[in-house]
């Protein structure tokens, strides 16, 4: 029975073991929410008989797959509760939920006026509005915007001298590059061309759409992945090597979501898609590539969290082992811990408490380490770690990039 | 990757050979589908300077030179493999897929070990259900030193240990008394 593969995320191959249950993050600090076993292949029996079974708590659910990790049997957990909010959810979402969910919107209205919007979200009284109107809690500190957006700056200063080069790469650059923090993005150009390969953008690009799938608006996250599908379609077809990403989330949600919860086929682009750390390692590996390294002035003490994405992808080891070639590097591997925020959900009041208690071990363990800065492949860990323990949280691309001999 | 050992398997057997390599001061990694119930190995391993590959499974094949089993790959590592001396397959019986058993036959899925079991199926069961069952005794056959036998021959570094072993077996004391050959 099971090779015929009857469901569409495989639930009728749950033994019921409740692995999944024993790793779940949200389920270890709130009673409400039913675990990832009953809110996932459980519920989904019901749920197909009868959408009225559908149970509102799947809302606490942080889409972090540990249940799929832990999972013995291929069972895709996450993605059957991701596709359940999306077609049974009924109740209209608030405009909070909308705004939080337009990463794109947002972000292009926001970057002409980058100074005065940083600030204003800075002020008490702004919060204080926010988080009694909008119910965005006032104590989530918002990632600031940049004054030029980085495809603005990669066509006004980069992209001539990326002619020079004959091999070339593609660049996925996602909505926090682009609008909230485009030094990566120019981390990403120096490494890049360090290596040898020059690099292009995609010809359009839209936010890569977790935002809106977890916030239930799958339309708009399908037309966000018809634009990228399309347009990473053209620049692997068109000679870039790869399409490099730097942020875990939106690598596994198009690498993987795509599929699984929209119903798309990027069967022939998804070995394309590739984290910058990984194909750079895979690089170096086949001696197609050679990178060389600074002297080290001082040594660097880092701490590398695994986001829970990556932790899903199974490629931590590939930055791990990247920073590991940096001379002067001495590197702690945390554990694993979910950091709680999980993209926008962590900024919604309801959930605020939720995702500090989540995140507070990895926080404690954070600080016991007392490393000089915190690695992660994931922005909105970023965004988490920093406001939670005061520390500069970097992304490998960026420490890499320092660090090598132009 | 390069390795002194690979553990396809990291489960009690798997992970108790990786401690007891770590300590020995090998570089060991362990690839693991799903978790061991019990969090304690694996953070011992990792505390001694394991490399946990969770949720991930090895694909099956491998590559070989004569009987020398040389790298493995794995579904998230993608084209970079894992590379060892040796090899220790602890992928347990039945329910962790170490052994799969359709109507007529069992199987190790990864190499096709050869395996120790009644082909006759009506012999697999008894029909008091708290016997043990002779089910649980079939597993992979190994030679003296602990090594498999693929295609008719021993593989030269290729282990087994644990539960997806032939017979009636403790799963720790199969891990270490393996150890001894490869330390």
């Amino acid at each position: 029975m099971q090779e015929l593969d009857l469901s569409a995320n495989d639930f009728e191959l749950c033994l019921k073991c409740n692995l999944c249950t024993t790793v779940c993050p949200m389920l270890a600090v709130n009673p409400h929410y039913p675990g990832p076993k009953q809110a996932g292949p459980d519920g989904e029996r019901y749920r197909l008989k009868d959408p009225e079974f559908y149970d509102l708590t799947l809302k606490y659910c942080l889409n972090c797959k540990r249940c799929e990790v832990a999972c013995p049997s291929d069972v895709r957990v996450g993605d059957i509760i991701q596709s359940a909010r999306l077609s049974f959810a009924r109740s209209s979402a608030p405009l909070r939920d909308h705004l939080l969910a337009d990463t794109d919107f947002v972000g292009k209205l926001a970057t002409p006026f980058a100074p005065v919007v940083n600030s204003v979200l800075g002020w008490e009284p702004v919060r204080k509005v926010l988080d009694s109107v909008f119910a965005v809690d006032r104590r989530r500190v918002f990632p600031s915007y940049a004054r030029e957006r980085f495809s603005s700056w990669f066509r006004r200063t980069a992209r001539p001298m990326q002619e020079a080069f004959s091999r070339k790469v593609a660049y996925f650059h996602g909505c926090y590059v682009e609008y909230n923090y485009p030094q990566l993005g120019k981390d990403l150009v120096k490494l890049a061309n360090a290596a040898g390969y020059g690099v292009e953008l995609l010809e359009d690009e839209r936010c890569c759409g977790v935002a809106m799938l977890s916030n239930g608006f799958s339309d708009k996250a399908r037309k966000s992945a018809q634009t990228n599908i399309a347009a990473i379609r053209k620049a692997l077809s068109g000679g870039a090597e790869a399409v490099l990403t730097t942020g875990s989330t939106c690598t596994l949600t198009m690498r993987e979501e795509y599929a699984n919860v929209l119903g798309m086929d990027v069967s022939d682009i998804v070995d394309g898609i590739q984290l910058a750390t990984k194909w750079l390692y895979e690089r170096l590996e086949e001696g197609t590539v050679a990178l060389n390294f600074r002297s080290p002035l001082k040594p660097l003490k880092l701490a590398y969290h695994s986001a829970c994405h990556m932790v899903k992808l199974g490629w931590s080891i590939f930055s791990t082992e990247m920073l590991r070639k940096i001379p002067g590097v001495e590197l702690t591997v945390l554990d694993p811990k979910c950091c709680g925020i999980a993209g926008t959900f962590g900024f919604k009041k309801e959930n605020y408490d939720y995702s500090q208690k989540i995140g507070q071990p990895l926080f404690d363990e954070i600080l016991s380490a007392a490393p000089d800065i915190v690695v992660t492949d994931c922005e909105t860990c970023k965004w988490q770690i920093e406001m939670s323990t005061g520390l500069s949280v970097q992304n490998p691309v960026s420490i890499l990039a320092q660090a090598v001999s132009e | 990757m390069k390795f002194d050992t690979v553990i396809i398997g990291g489960g009690l057997a798997g992970l108790t050979a990786g401690c007891i390599l770590l300590r020995a001061g090998q570089k060991v990694a362990a690839v693991t589908k799903g978790l061991s119930l019990n969090e304690a190995p694996r953070n011992r391993f990792v505390a001694l300077g394991g490399v946990y590959l969770p949720g991930d499974s090895v694909l099956p094949g491998g590559e070989w030179r004569k009987n020398r089993l040389l790298r493995v790959y794995t579904k998230n590592l993608g084209k970079t493999p894992l590379e060892a001396e040796n090899f220790i397959l602890s992928t347990g019986k039945f329910f962790s897929r170490g052994l799969i058993a359709t109507m007529s036959e069992i199987k190790e899925p990864l190499f096709n070990c050869e395996l120790d079991y009644d082909t006759d199926r009506g012999k697999w069961c008894v029909s008091e259900f708290f016997e043990r069952q002779p089910f649980e005794n079939f597993g992979v056959r190994t030679d003296g030193q602990g090594r498999v036998f693929v295609n008719g021959r021993v593989a030269e570094n290729l282990y087994a240990a644990g539960e997806i072993l032939a017979g009636e077996i403790d799963i720790e004391q199969s891990a270490a008394q393996l150890c001894r050959n490869l330390i």
